[in-house]
């Protein structure tokens, strides 16, 4: 809306004589080869620091792995009590589910003879962990 | 064929995906001189247009990977060069000890003895009217007037409402007729 028609439309303001020239020169000098605030790199360069860093990791992760893997004495039974220390057993027992044992084992794993476990070992194994005579003989 | 200053914009923007480098010279290429003039109103003096000119490129480079290409590319830039044309003139406050009163006087002194001003009276006294409007109106008036931008990039740039926007332009235009028509 250009209402103050009495004015003329000239700028009236002046620089020197081959400002812009100069000072668009000046402002690409200042700035080429200076970098800027999370200058953009192609993707390539962009993500290959994050590619090298996660290999050492891997790598790193890799080598201890196989070191614990290979180098370390078997010790599986100091394993199972590890993993048992702390859990006490009578809850273990209290869990077991006579019925879907049943359901669960073969009756020949039961049979006389078939294993080498016979229903007496069974029972005095059971009757050590405090479970019900009557419920053993029902099962068996 | 002479490009749209959109198509300009678009074409730097994409440019700016693949090369910075490039692209930002375009920027300076295509914006230098708008830019120089929107901040040598507001500062009047060559001396502190050329400081806040070059100012507002060493910001843009700065932050240009900041830049999101879905923006206006115009508008981000006359708001760093609007905030660089501030600084200058904040600077010069606190130097000058000029009060907020006395700074379109100021300005008016400035303007009158500096060889980078060759307006006849009639430009001599719209430049006077215009430097002793609130800064505020004053920028808007410039924008509006001069640059003749939208209210909607003018919002953008200022973060003003429209309305608040037109109010400020409206009133603007009404203080500087008072004030040619006044002698």
């Amino acid at each position: 809306m250009r209402n103050l028609n009495n004015i003329p439309d000239k700028n009236p303001f002046k620089v020197p004589e081959n400002y812009f020239e100069e000072v668009n020169r000046k402002i690409i000098s200042a700035t080429s080869g200076t970098d800027q605030e999370g200058k953009k790199l192609p993707v390539h360069n962009r993500f290959r620091t994050t590619f090298l860093v996660a290999a050492s990791f891997a790598g790193l992760i890799l080598i201890g792995y196989a070191t614990l893997h290979f180098l370390r004495p078997e010790k599986n039974e100091l394993q199972v009590s590890e993993v048992l220390h702390g859990i006490n057993p009578d809850s273990l027992i209290n869990e077991i589910d006579i019925s879907s044992l049943e359901e669960n084992v073969s009756p020949l794993v039961l049979s006389e003879g078939g294993t080498g476990v016979n229903k007496k070992d069974i029972i005095d194994y059971l009757m050590l962990d405090n479970i019900e005579v009557n419920d053993i003989y029902d099962q068996l | 064929m002479k490009l749209s200053k959109n198509s300009i914009d678009d074409n730097i923007s994409e440019l700016l995906k693949t090369d910075l480098n490039k692209g930002f010279r375009l920027i300076v290429e295509n914006y230098s001189q708008k830019l120089y003039w929107h901040i040598r109103r507001l500062v009047i003096l060559h001396e502190d247009a050329d400081d806040a000119l070059q100012n507002t490129f060493i910001n843009v480079w700065k932050s240009i990977s900041n830049f999101r290409s879905e923006s206006s590319l115009y508008t981000w830039l006359y708001t760093i060069a609007t905030n660089e044309a501030l600084s200058i003139i904040n600077k010069r406050k606190r130097n000058a000890a000029v009060s907020i009163d006395d700074l379109g006087s100021y300005f008016t002194s400035s303007m009158e003895g500096s060889t980078w001003f060759d307006g006849d009276a009639a430009q001599m006294k719209l430049q006077n009217a215009i430097l002793h409007l609130p800064e505020k109106q004053r920028i808007v008036f410039n924008l509006k007037y001069f640059d003749e931008m939208t209210y909607e990039q003018m919002s953008k740039v200022l973060k003003t409402s429209e309305g608040a926007l037109k109010a400020s332009y409206h009133h603007a235009v009404k203080k500087i007729e008072n004030y040619i028509q006044r002698d």
